[in-house]
């Protein structure tokens, strides 16, 4: 009875396939591939991570957007081996300004004409800007919630001017 | 008379001056704009531990095209030049005979959900499993100026599970 059922159920499948794929070849491989299928059903792959990560995992990233003042480039945060969270800019370039830093705001992004003492958006300082082109990295606080503050911007304190912003995704 | 005058002149420079110079200096402490011709360029290694580990060059996301898939596809580069993909966060449907392929990115043929003739690709192989991260080697002669973007394909349908554009890291 248990075998009947199987019979009819490869046998559906395989009308299934030739419905699909009116070639007689394709449905041969179809076979094969429904076998390969069920080994690898739900496969997780664990063990490439051994081989990828030496000490440090990158968490999220974003791109940066800037009209105001062209801000391009990219904005990773990785988690170090001891915990350590950085922010690391990449093909970076922005404009050279006063008093210019990056921050993290609680928003999911931000306007190229964001204002952010208006909008009162929640502002954490990583420091002043090492510099207007390339790459660089800056620290991000032990215990900051980057469920939270999901975006970074170059932000120039003096004028409260939102440089660029750069949204960030999961790696 | 004249002496009144040059007395008068001489004075008012002085308030011009007393006043105007202060001015000057605040306006150039507020704005610098010769901060507009200057560029700061700095050139910071990767943080301590990642400087052994392979670098990302590009990046994208992967969008679902006839399957829902989701996820990050970064291409890397080894301390000894060689790349490999890996998928991230990585989720597509299950199915026969799929595979990780490279595409060009402005191939017009990956806006269809199932390709009508041969999608010019370079395989990486078939796709270890439909769930969770996942590293795929590069061959030598992939050619990443012209192969840009990432798909989860399944050759025996032709469909296209999904597409990730690359952009530089």
């Amino acid at each position: 009875m248990f075998s009947t059922i199987k019979t009819g159920l490869t046998f559906a499948a395989l009308a299934g396939a030739f419905l699909l794929q009116p070639s007689l070849q394709a449905q041969d491989s179809m076979k094969q591939d429904g076998m390969k299928q069920d080994g690898m059903k739900q496969d997780k792959m664990q063990d490439d991570k051994m081989q990828h990560e030496g000490m440090a995992k990158s968490l999220f990233t974003g791109k940066f957007h800037g009209k105001v003042h062209a801000t391009s480039g990219r904005a990773t945060v990785y988690q170090e081996g001891d915990g350590k969270l950085v922010l690391r800019l990449t093909n970076f370039k922005t404009s050279n300004g006063p008093d210019v830093h990056v921050i993290l705001v609680a928003t999911k992004d931000a306007m190229d004409d964001a204002n952010f003492l208006k909008e009162n958006t929640e502002k954490l300082e990583l420091g002043k800007l090492k510099g207007n082109e390339g790459d660089q990295n800056y620290e991000i606080p032990a215990g900051t919630d980057l469920t939270k503050f999901r975006t970074v911007s170059i932000y120039c304190e003096r004028f409260n001017a939102n440089f660029g912003a750069a949204p960030l995704e999961k790696f | 008379m004249n002496t009144n005058t040059s007395s008068w002149l001489s004075r008012s420079k002085w308030i011009l001056m007393a006043i105007g110079i202060p001015v000057l200096a605040g306006a150039w402490w507020a704005f610098r704009p010769e901060k507009l011709f200057i560029n700061q360029k700095v050139n910071e290694a990767a943080p301590a531990s990642l400087g052994t580990a392979a670098q990302p060059i590009f990046t994208g996301k992967l969008e679902g095209k006839i399957h829902a898939t989701s996820g990050r596809a970064t291409i890397y580069k080894a301390a000894d030049g060689t790349r490999y993909l890996r998928l991230s966060d990585f989720k597509t449907s299950n199915g026969p005979d799929v595979r990780v392929v490279l595409v060009m990115a402005e191939d017009k043929q990956l806006d269809q959900e199932i390709v009508k003739g041969e999608l010019d690709r370079m395989e990486l192989g078939a796709l270890k499993g439909n769930e969770g991260d996942q590293n795929y080697d590069l061959p030598a002669a992939a050619d990443l100026n012209k192969y840009q973007a990432v798909a989860i394909y399944c050759e025996t349908f032709h469909a296209l599970f999904g597409v990730a554009k690359l952009e530089e890291f």
